[in-house]
Formats: structure tokens, C-alpha cells, sequence
């Protein structure tokens, strides 16, 4: 090898042969031309004459400097040269790809993907191995230690087809333990390349980062790229529960520039219910903001996630613990308004009011208002009434916490999980009595409060009193040092009866300034949330995980069910991807975000690595170019030596014509390949008109030549099934560019999202907004349904930022009774090219258009399906692909061109006896 | 265009060449006064077919002569006479060979087809002024009449091959030899001594291209026969331009020569000349000629 700059030769000795290039030079010139060949009748009067004459050799210097090009440029060729292999050091050994592939990769998943085949197209071209690693553990054996997927040695090629396999991991990388097992496998490879595919960001410890790059580079020399700080992942930090509503968090990788971000609050369904924008002030790692929601909304909220942020730590899932419940107190003192310091419930309200919104009143009023937990602070006798009320709701589901006091202390009503001594309590400490205040003893393991640490300032003064029974121990949940029980609790029904045998204010002891109180609070208020301590034996299996993209779908194979207890230690890994965990009683959320996840950048190298940024240089071989650039010399040279000749003389002008037709086709369609819009040019009125006169329907040209044909073939299809099925005439679909064309003449118009499409102008925004205003039908297509995963895809937020500032409606998914469901067949799902995914519409229909919606959004890649050849048959396969998906997806199509034609027509109550008398019919054929 | 539709297009421009030239005809009769063309009676005694009359024997006459019937009506000896018939009949040959197959950018035709044109002419005012054509090799009976002159478009279309080296004429024949004449001057020479041999009086018509006569190119040329000559590379065609029109003048004077010595006459003609010229030239060739044996013949005849 051997090079230039970006210029590399993959055959270097070839270039000796431009030496020969003067020898050439001295050929050409002494040959004299070749002779014309002239048929001639007179021959024999010819002979003998002029043999001592010859023309001199006159190649024209043009044709010789002709010549040579194209001889250098052959030799050029032969030498192989490629620009801009993107390979680091050099060695010739095989390259290893390290490629960080945990959660924080996927952000710049393309760029890394686009990086690493540049890099495997470079050694493939030089002809070496490669194997690829990845950095995240993909399981964890069965010593517990994490397994790598190291990759095998093999042709740069093949091992192309892998990386296209590759996929970003929903957990972090252990650099550590791949430092460990790369060692190994790294002990048969001589001369590699290393090329590290970082994530930027830094591990929790740095010796691990130290430890890893040792391991590399003593494998060969290594080569990192990485991102610029601003463009690493963005993570979403569990939301500390505020009284006034969520404190969002999310961390950045480095403190740079003012950014701010949005994240989204979604319910379970995928609503988004709202949008709170979080800025990273300029200097920042990390930013925060109130999501403020009225309480039902907050409770509805699912997930959270960062708006145009593919990874799965831009997503939190929210569970029970983030919920907020009411819960009421009642207090028999009376101190509330003149001296809060010494009100019972004072310390109550604010231990509850992180989780739970606060109510005061009655206990009817508070049963009736739906609390979940009520707390009595000191109220000795209940009214019958109440108490029998009570014990209902605790029978339903109720926990009712009860503090004593000096009312409690003098009598009691039977609401209490263990029978109190008479007496008026034990008194601990106190001038008279050589006894100390109490600490607290370790909780038992069976209570819910196991696992709190306990402070050593906590002393309790005074308490009631139980008195001994058999099964007082397992009621108890706290006790003091000496073993008295502090809480004592009984389960009755579906809730709990929980009893503090201390106040719920500092006049007894001093639990209530502790934050230790506040824990408490918290579990007990879990209990009535039903994520109960008692079932901390239970498993929770996965129910839905991320992937590394942060899409939501069915938990993969290795996914492991996590043993209740210790779901609070659990850290997402390849056993137990981020998602939620439980079934339908009880869901708890394993979140990325959660725990101690390293969102710090890597700021240096260790060693003497070299870093790159991630640029998309990709090895350009040009021995094609030039190949083709010596025929083309070569054929001008032959066609310059007839002439030459003669041979070409008078024909040279018909051939030129004939040569120059194709040529005018071929440079406009050249031309007009090219990007620019040399051919924007508005609709005249005569083109206008021929458009309205048959029902056309258009798609919106996106650049990409490969959609826009799609998205052709699709309408064609379409137009084609329409024409033969029902009676709409459909004439040859249109591409328009929004920007540029009048929609007005087109009834439906279908919108492929892409990557590469920039946003909307504002000329483009007025129209379309104009266009949906007035009735028009946009069918959205993010095209990218992945087969099996359900809800949002990358495209939909792709989809949502080429949209910004277009005027869309709230978008609900299709409800069965929709008029698309019967517009003109009986349907009840919508694929595509792909199945599954729903079809959204507007949410409410009602308002403008007659209730028509005027979007329709989609992942399937519908024009692909419909997109039929000449003969009618399927040009491109369905996935996961059979004859009645197509039906279906055609059966959709046309479905949607009525709704675009007829509007509401068919949900119309009048159409309503036909189509039962149908469904039932259906429904007795099936 | 079919051979027959060729043939047509041939025959048409004959005639509108030949159309121009009864003018001539009648400037050739006067300077010919006494040639009388065709199939008509010299009212005179003389070789002929049709019945003269009954004369009175002579001694002298030959015995043949005598009208045995006639004479046994009476007790003289009478010999039958016949009128003298002027009939001529004139044997056209046009070179059919590969090198007539040609003509360069300056020529509106190939030589071949000028020397059809030629030949169809010249027997069309042959064939109106009643007399016999034949063409040699193809026909062995002359023929006669408008009919005639469709027929021999149709041959004169045809190939036809190099000269006519065992071509049976009869004797006293006249014969129109029209052709590049570059084949080897011997073998002209040879045809023609033959064709006198036989006591044929003719014309020799040499049809070239003007690229023959000019030799226009330049440069290093390879010149190709059309009939495998072989192939003479030219060095530098510019400077051998002169002495190849010196070759050429020379080829025409020992054409010429071969003609005065058989007391025949040659003419030369281009393909980029009007057609015209050279069948007046050749009409006024025949013309004396026929003139010549008219005034001959009977002298031997009496």
C-alpha cells in the first residue's frame, strides 16, 4: 500500500508502468499513420509508382497527447487507487471493529453504521480480515459474569454483512469485563488494526476506560472515534416525585452550548397527554423542569421520553411509585391553624406530599372523595358510624394509619391491629426516671419498611402500649431496641390496619423530624398502591421491554423474570432489559435511567490512541472512473483514426446524428437526476386543467429518486386496483412537490417520510395547511414498521420534526367504528408492506370537514404493496408476506381513496343495518 | 428497384438522352446524304430478300442465278434480282466487369451504368432508324423494332462479363465496344484483331470515372482492385499524380492506335460529362462508317 493523502494505490507497482509512457511517446510518433484503403478501378496503371515516397508520420500532436492520457490513465487504473480509505494504522493485519454498541450508541447509530462499513469497505478493498466486537454484554453466563460478542475472524466482506446486523443494546457497555474477555480472544490475531467505535461516554469508574484501552492496544494500535460532546446521548433521569407535579431530569454527556430539549408524557396507550421543554443551561450537564399535570393525567402517564431521542435511556418508564393517590388526614387535636409546629398532622403532610396529594376533612368525606390511604393522627374513639365505614373500606382495599396520642393513650375504639394497654403508656426518659429515650431496633424482614436505614437520632419518649399476644410479633413492623412494637399492622381484607404507637408530631418522639419518617410514609403509602411488601416473593416477569432504539415490543428471548425482592437492586443488563416487569396486577418499571447510569463524557484518551470525529469518509474506489473515463478515450480515439482514415468521412455526420439523438435523451434525464431544482417550475394553467379533469391522486416527492419511484409505482397500483374494483376512474398519479405545486387537485395525496427530507418552508407549510383546510386527504407513511414492534417508530419522530408548524390535529389510533373501517370494504386492520402498527387519524372528527379527518398517519409502507407492474402482478415482497396481507393492504387502499372521495358517507347511521346485516354475516362465514 | 423496374428506368433515360437527337439525324443524313438507313428498298438491284425482277441472262452471271421456273416459260434464260436491302446490323458490347462497378464522389453514376445508358441509346436510334441490334454474348439473332429496345434494357441491366474473347459476330459485322478498356492492353488488342479478323468494323468507347482521370487523393493511400489486381501501397498519392495521368494518356493513345490500326475509331468519355456527347460522338462514328459500307458494298456487290 502506499498513498497520498486521501489518494491510496492497492497496486503500487503498477505505476512503474508510466515509464513507459515516453517509449510510447517515441512509438507513436515514428508509426506512420495507417494508410486509407481507397478501391480503386485504375489499379493497374498504379503499379510500380512512388515506392520510394512515403508521407511522414504526422500523428497530430493532439491525437498523440490523446493517447497517452489514455494510456496513463489505464495504467492509473491497473495501480488501484482509492480515496479516502478511512483505516487507521495501517498494519495490513485484520481490523477490529470495537464498536460500543450499549444504549448510548444508538443515538448516532446511522453515523456509527455508515463509519464502521466505510471502514470494512477500506479493508475489504485492501483484502484483509475483520472482525467486529461489541463493547455491551449481550448475556450473562452462568457464573455471572457477561458474555461479549466478540465476533470471528473473517473477511472484511462477510463481516460487512454483520455489522449490518449490528443493533444498539438497551443497557450500558461494560468496558471492563469486554477488556477482560477481549484479552483472550484477542491472543491469535497479529498485526490487527484496532478501530474503537466509542459512545463517548465515560464509565462509571475510570480505570475501567484505562483498562480497556491497555487491552486494545495491546492488540495492535487503536484508532477511536468519537462524537463531539454535543451531538452524545441525551439521558432521561428518573423524575423526582414533586408536590407540585413531576421534576423532570435529564443529563447530558459534557456541559456545553444552551440546548433544550422536550420531552413528551405518554400514557400507556401512546397519547401524549403533555410536553414539557427542558433546557440544559449554557455550562450544564444536567437540566431539570416541572412537568405540571392535573393529578388524573399525571396518574395516566406511562412513559416519559425525549422528543427526537432514539435510545433507550431517552425513555422512562413510570410505575406505580410515581403515581399519585390521595390520601386523607384527620386529627383529633386542634392546633392546625395557630400552632402548625405542633399540629399532628403538620410532618404527616409534608412526609406524604412527595407521593400523594393531601385531603382533610370528615372520614365520609374522605372515604367518598376516593382516598387510598387515611391517616388518623391521635383520634381515640371513632363514631360507630364511621368506624363501621371504615372498616369497609378497609375491607375494600383501604390503609388506614393510625397514630396514638394522648387521646389513644386513654381509650381506644376496636379499629386497631392490636389490642392497647390501659394506662396511659410508657414513658421513656423523663426527669423522674433513670430510663433513656429509645432508638429504634432493625426492622424484621417481613416488614415493609425492611431495607430503610435506620438513623441513630431517632428516640422515642413515650408510646402505647399492646398488649402481649401470640401473634404480635408477626404484626409487628418496627420495634424499639428493646423489642417493643413501635408499628404494629394487620391485614383485613384487600387493606391494611397500620398503628404507630408513637404521635405523628415531635411531642413523643422524634421519628417525625427524621427522614426516616418520610420512608416510611412512602411504604406504607406503596401499600395502598398495591405494590406490597408482603409480596416480595413473588416474580415479576418481563411484560414489554425497550430495545436499543428505545422502542417499545415484546421482551426478547433472554429476558429473565426478576425475583420481587430484589427488584430494586436490578440493574437493566442483557438478563434484564429496561421495560416493564409484573403482569396486570402490578407493573414495575426497570428504567435506565434509574440507578447509577454513567452519562459523563470520555473526555481524553489514555495512551496514545487517536481520536477522530465520526465523518462519513468513505472509501471511494476510483478504478471504475477511470476505466470508464480510458473507453471513453479509447472510443474517441477510434473514431478520430477513422476519420483519420477516411473511413468516416461523409457517414461521420449521419453517425454523429445518430450518436447525438440518444445523447439529447440521455443529458435532460441526466440533468434533471441531478439535485437542484432547475426544474421547479409552477403548474401553467393548460397543464392545471388537464389535471382536474380525471380523478388523480399525488404523492409528495420526497428527493429520494428510490421512494419517489415507489411511491409511483404505489399510486399506479392503486389507481389501477381502484379502476378495476369500484368506479372511481383513477388517471395516472402525480408527483408534487408541496413547495411548488397547487394540492388542490388532488384528492389524496400520499406522504413517504425519509431521512433525508428538510423541513417544511413556510410557502410549503401555507399550502398544505390551506390543502388540509379545505378538505384534502394526507396519507403520512413513516415507512418503517419493524415486523412485530407496536407503537412509535424512529420515523414518527422523524415524521414529527418534518411536520413542525403544521397545523395537525390531535391524532388518536383509528377506532374500529371509523369510517375507514367500511368506506368501502369491512376492515379491521390496515397493513402495508409491513403488518401490524395501527393507522392513526384525527382525534376529533366532529369539527372541521364534516368530521372527515384530513391525516392519516401510517408505518407500513403502503405504497410499496400497492405497487403493481405492468402485467398487475407485485413488485415488492409483504413482510411478514402473504397473498391475503396484500389483499388486505390493497383492500385498505381503496378503503382510503373512498374516505378521501366519499368523506363520512358510510358513517352515516343509515348505513348502519346494511353493514350489522353484513358483519354478521361475516362473522358466521369465518 | 427490381431488375425489370431498373431495366425501365435505364430504357426511359435512353430514350430522353436519344429524344434529343433526331436534329442530328437529319445534320447526319445531310452530311451522309446518300446513307439510307434500314429496311427499305434501294430500288435497285441488289443482295436483298424481296423479289426485283426478271432480267435477261448475261453471260457472266452464274449459273446459280438463273430462275429455272421463269426461264421454262419462255426459251430465254431469265436470273431473278432481288431489291438490295441497305439492313445493317450493329453488335453492342458493354463491359460488364467488377471495375465498372464504380464511381467515386465527383460522378453522379458508376461507370457501368453509363455505359448501359450509352449502349441503350445509341441502339435506340439505331433500332428507330431500322436497323439490327444485337448485343454479343447474349443474343445470337438481331433484333429489330420498338419491341426490341425493352429487351435489351432488360440485358444490359445484367451482369455481363470482360471482353469478348470468343464472342461470335458475324462477318462484316459492326460492332460498339463500350468499356473502361483498363484491362491489359494486350487483351484488347487481341479482341480486336479478332473482331476485324472477322471483318468486323467497330468503335471502341472507353467510360471512366473522373477520379481515374484526376487521381484527386492524398497521402499515404492503399489503392485496392476491384477485381484483385492487387493492392499498390501509395507512399504519398500527390506525387504520383503526374505521372499516372502520363500513364493514362499514354493507355488512351494505344487505344487509339489499336483502333486506327483496325480502321475502327475510339472515343473517350467521363462519367461526370453529359451522356449526350458521347452518343452523338458515337452516332456520327456509325453514321460515316454505315455511310462507308453502303457506298462499298454495292461497288462490290456490282
Amino acid at each position: 500500500m502506499f498513498g497520498f493523502g486521501a489518494l491510496t494505490f492497492m497496486a503500487p507497482w503498477a505505476l512503474a508502468a508510466l515509464a513507459v509512457l515516453p517509449l510510447l511517446w517515441l512509438l507513436l510518433r515514428v508509426r506512420p499513420p495507417a494508410p486509407r484503403r481507397i478501391a480503386f478501378p485504375a489499379v493497374r496503371l498504379l503499379f510500380g509508382l512512388g515506392e520510394d515516397e512515403q508521407t511522414p508520420a504526422r500523428t497530430p500532436p493532439w491525437l498523440l497527447i490523446l493517447r497517452l492520457v489514455l494510456a496513463a490513465l489505464v495504467i492509473l487504473a491497473a495501480a488501484h487507487p482509492v480515496i479516502d480509505i478511512p483505516a487507521a494504522g495501517r498494519t495490513g493485519g485484520p481490523l477490529v471493529l470495537v464498536i460500543d454498541d450499549g444504549w448510548a450508541a444508538a443515538a448516532g447509530w446511522e453515523r456509527r453504521a455508515a463509519l464502521g462499513e466505510a471502514l470494512l469497505e477500506g479493508a475489504a478493498l485492501e483484502g484483509r480480515g475483520a472482525r467486529i466486537a461489541g463493547t455491551a454484554p449481550t448475556a450473562v453466563g452462568a457464573d455471572g459474569r457477561p458474555r461479549f460478542a466478540l465476533g470471528a475472524l473473517t473477511p472484511a466482506r462477510d463481516a460487512l454483512a454483520a455489522l449490518r446486523l449490528a443493533r444498539p443494546k438497551p443497557w450500558p457497555v461494560d468496558r471492563a469485563g469486554f477488556a477482560e474477555a477481549f484479552r483472550g480472544a484477542a491472543a491469535d490475531m497479529e498485526d490487527a488494526e484496532i478501530a474503537w467505535l466509542s459512545d463517548g461516554i465515560a464509565d462509571t469508574d475510570p480505570a475501567a476506560t484505562a483498562r480497556f484501552m491497555a487491552a486494545l492496544e495491546a492488540a495492535g494500535p487503536v484508532t477511536a472515534w468519537l462524537d463531539p460532546p454535543e451531538d452524545r446521548a441525551l439521558a432521561l433521569l428518573p423524575p423526582a416525585a414533586d408536590a407540585g407535579g413531576l421534576a423532570l431530569r435529564a443529563a447530558r454527556a459534557a456541559a456545553g452550548a444552551a440546548r433544550t430539549i422536550v420531552v413528551h408524557a405518554a400514557a400507556a396507550d401512546g397519547r401524549v397527554l403533555a410536553s414539557q421543554p427542558l433546557t440544559f443551561a449554557e455550562g450544564e450537564a444536567r437540566a431539570e423542569g416541572l412537568l405540571d399535570v392535573p393529578l388524573d393525567l399525571r396518574n395516566a402517564i406511562a412513559r416519559l421520553a425525549i422528543e427526537g431521542e432514539a435510545s433507550a435511556a431517552a425513555t422512562l418508564f413510570l410505575d406505580e411509585r410515581y403515581r399519585r393517590r390521595p390520601a386523607g388526614l384527620i386529627s383529633g387535636g386542634g392546633f392546625e391553624s395557630s400552632q402548625p409546629l405542633l399540629s399532628d398532622l403538620y410532618y404527616l403532610e409534608r412526609a406524604l406530599a412527595p407521593f400523594s396529594e393531601t385531603r382533610r376533612g370528615n372520614v365520609e368525606e374522605l372515604i367518598g372523595g376516593g382516598v387510598s390511604l387515611l391517616v388518623l393522627a391521635d383520634v381515640g374513639q371513632l363514631t360507630a358510624g364511621a368506624e363501621s365505614a371504615l372498616a369497609r373500606w378497609i375491607e375494600s382495599g383501604g390503609v388506614l394509619v393510625r397514630f396514638a396520642g394522648a387521646r389513644v393513650a386513654e381509650g381506644v375504639d376496636g379499629l386497631v391491629p392490636v389490642r392497647l394497654r390501659g394506662g396511659g403508656g410508657r414513658a421513656l426518659g423523663g426527669a423522674l426516671t433513670w430510663e433513656r429515650p429509645r432508638g429504634l431496633g432493625p426492622f424484621p424482614d417481613a416488614s415493609p419498611f425492611a431495607g430503610l436505614a435506620i438513623p441513630d437520632d431517632v428516640a422515642v419518649e413515650r408510646q402505647v402500649l399492646a398488649e402481649p399476644a401470640l401473634d404480635l410479633d408477626a404484626k409487628s413492623w418496627a420495634r424499639l431496641d428493646d423489642g417493643t412494637p413501635l408499628v404494629t399492622a394487620e391485614r383485613r381484607g384487600a387493606g391494611w390496619l397500620v398503628l404507630f404507637h408513637t404521635t405523628a408530631n415531635a411531642e413523643w418522639s422524634s421519628l417525625a423530624l427524621s427522614g426516616l419518617f418520610v420512608e416510611m410514609m412512602q411504604r406504607i403509602a406503596g401499600l395502598s398502591e398495591g405494590v406490597a411488601g408482603a409480596d416480595a416473593a413473588g416474580v415479576l416477569p418481563p411484560l414489554t421491554s425497550l430495545d436499543g432504539f428505545g422502542r417499545l415490543g415484546d421482551p426478547p428471548s433472554g429476558a429473565a423474570p426478576i425475583a420481587a425482592r430484589d427488584f430494586a437492586a436490578a440493574r437493566p443488563g442483557p438478563a434484564h432489559p429496561p421495560g416493564e416487569y409484573g403482569d396486570s396486577m402490578q407493573r414495575r418499571a426497570l428504567n435506565l435511567g434509574g440507578g447509577e447510569l454513567a452519562t459523563a463524557a470520555l473526555a481524553a484518551l489514555p495512551g496514545d490512541a487517536a481520536a477522530r470525529g465520526y465523518t462519513a469518509a468513505r472509501a471511494r474506489d476510483i478504478r471504475p472512473w477511470l476505466l470508464a473515463a480510458a473507453l471513453a478515450l479509447a472510443v474517441a480515439d477510434t473514431l478520430i483514426a477513422l476519420r483519420l482514415r477516411g473511413r468516416l468521412r461523409a457517414p461521420f455526420r449521419r453517425r454523429a446524428g445518430a450518436l447525438a439523438a440518444p445523447l439529447a435523451a440521455v443529458v435532460p434525464l441526466a440533468l434533471a437526476a441531478l439535485p437542484g431544482d432547475a426544474a421547479a417550475q409552477a403548474l401553467s394553467d393548460a397543464e392545471a386543467a388537464a389535471l382536474t379533469q380525471q380523478t388523480r391522486f399525488a404523492w409528495v416527492e420526497t428527493g429520494d429518486a428510490e421512494i419517489d419511484r415507489v411511491s409511483a409505482e404505489g399510486l399506479t397500483g392503486l389507481s389501477w386496483v381502484l379502476r378495476a374494483r369500484t368506479a372511481v376512474e383513477a388517471g395516472a398519479p402525480v408527483g408534487v412537490d408541496p413547495a411548488r405545486d397547487e394540492l388542490a387537485f388532488f384528492p389524496l395525496l400520499y406522504w413517504p417520510a425519509s431521512a433525508g427530507q428538510a423541513p417544511l418552508a413556510a410557502a410549503a407549510i401555507g399550502r398544505i395547511d390551506d390543502y388540509l383546510r379545505r378538505g384534502g386527504l394526507i396519507l403520512f407513511d413513516t415507512r418503517d414498521r419493524s415486523p412485530g414492534a407496536d407503537g412509535e417508530t424512529p420515523g414518527g419522530a422523524r415524521l414529527r420534526a418534518l411536520l413542525r408548524g403544521l397545523d395537525i390535529p390531535p391524532l388518536r389510533r383509528v377506532p374500529r367504528d371509523h369510517a375507514l373501517t367500511r368506506a368501502f370494504y369491512l376492515l379491521d386492520r390496515f397493513p402495508g408492506r409491513w403488518a401490524g402498527g395501527g393507522i392513526w387519524v384525527e382525534s376529533h372528527e366532529g369539527g372541521a370537514n364534516d368530521g372527515v379527518s384530513s391525516v392519516v398517519v401510517g408505518s407500513n409502507d403502503y405504497a410499496a404493496a400497492w405497487a403493481l407492474d405492468a402485467d398487475g402482478f407485485p413488485l415488492y415482497p409483504t413482510i411478514p408476506g402473504t397473498d391475503r396481507q396484500r389483499e388486505w393492504a390493497m383492500r385498505f387502499g381503496i378503503n382510503l381513496a373512498m374516505y378521501a372521495l366519499t368523506g363520512n358517507y358510510k358513517a352515516d347511521q343509515v348505513h348502519i343495518p346494511a353493514i350489522l346485516r353484513r358483519l354478521g354475516e361475516t362473522g358466521a362465514a369465518e | 428497384m427490381s431488375a425489370a423496374g431498373a431495366a425501365q428506368e435505364v430504357r426511359r433515360r435512353a430514350e430522353r438522352t436519344a429524344a434529343a437527337l433526331p436534329a442530328l439525324l437529319v445534320a447526319a443524313r445531310r452530311v451522309a446524304a446518300t446513307v439510307q438507313q434500314g429496311v427499305h428498298g434501294r430500288r435497285r438491284p441488289g443482295p436483298g430478300e424481296t423479289f426485283w425482277q426478271f432480267r435477261r441472262y448475261e453471260p457472266g452471271d452464274p449459273a446459280s442465278a438463273i430462275d429455272w421456273r421463269q426461264s421454262a416459260r419462255t426459251s430465254r434464260l431469265y436470273v431473278r434480282e432481288r431489291e438490295w436491302e441497305a439492313s445493317q446490323t450493329v453488335w453492342i458490347w458493354r463491359d460488364g466487369s467488377a471495375s465498372m462497378a464504380f464511381a467515386s464522389s465527383g460522378a453522379a453514376e458508376t461507370k457501368a451504368d453509363r455505359a448501359a445508358l450509352i449502349a441503350l441509346a445509341v441502339a435506340a436510334l439505331l433500332l428507330r432508324g431500322g436497323e439490327q441490334v444485337a448485343l454479343f454474348g447474349a443474343d445470337r439473332r438481331p433484333a429489330r423494332g420498338a419491341a426490341a429496345l425493352a429487351r435489351l434494357a432488360e440485358r444490359l441491366i445484367g451482369g455481363g462479363g470482360g471482353l469478348p474473347a470468343d464472342a461470335w459476330a458475324p462477318r462484316h459485322a459492326r460492332v460498339v465496344l463500350i468499356g473502361d478498356f483498363l484491362d491489359p492492353i494486350e487483351e484488347i488488342e487481341a479482341a480486336v484483331e479478332r473482331l476485324t479478323g472477322q471483318g468486323a468494323m467497330g468503335h471502341l468507347v472507353q467510360v471512366l470515372d473522373p477520379a481515374e482521370e484526376t487521381l484527386p487523393f492524398s497521402g499515404r493511400v492503399r489503392f485496392a482492385g476491384l477485381e484483385g489486381e492487387g493492392e499498390p501501397l501509395i507512399g504519398r498519392v500527390e506525387a504520383v499524380r503526374a505521372e499516372y495521368r502520363a500513364r493514362l494518356a499514354a493507355r488512351r493513345a494505344a487505344l487509339a492506335a489499336i483502333a486506327r490500326r483496325a480502321g475502327w475509331t475510339s472515343l473517350s468519355h467521363r462519367t461526370d460529362r453529359a451522356p449526350e456527347t458521347a452518343v452523338l460522338a458515337l452516332y456520327l462514328a456509325l453514321a460515316a462508317q454505315l455511310d462507308g459500307a453502303a457506298r462499298a458494298r454495292p461497288a462490290a456487290a456490282s
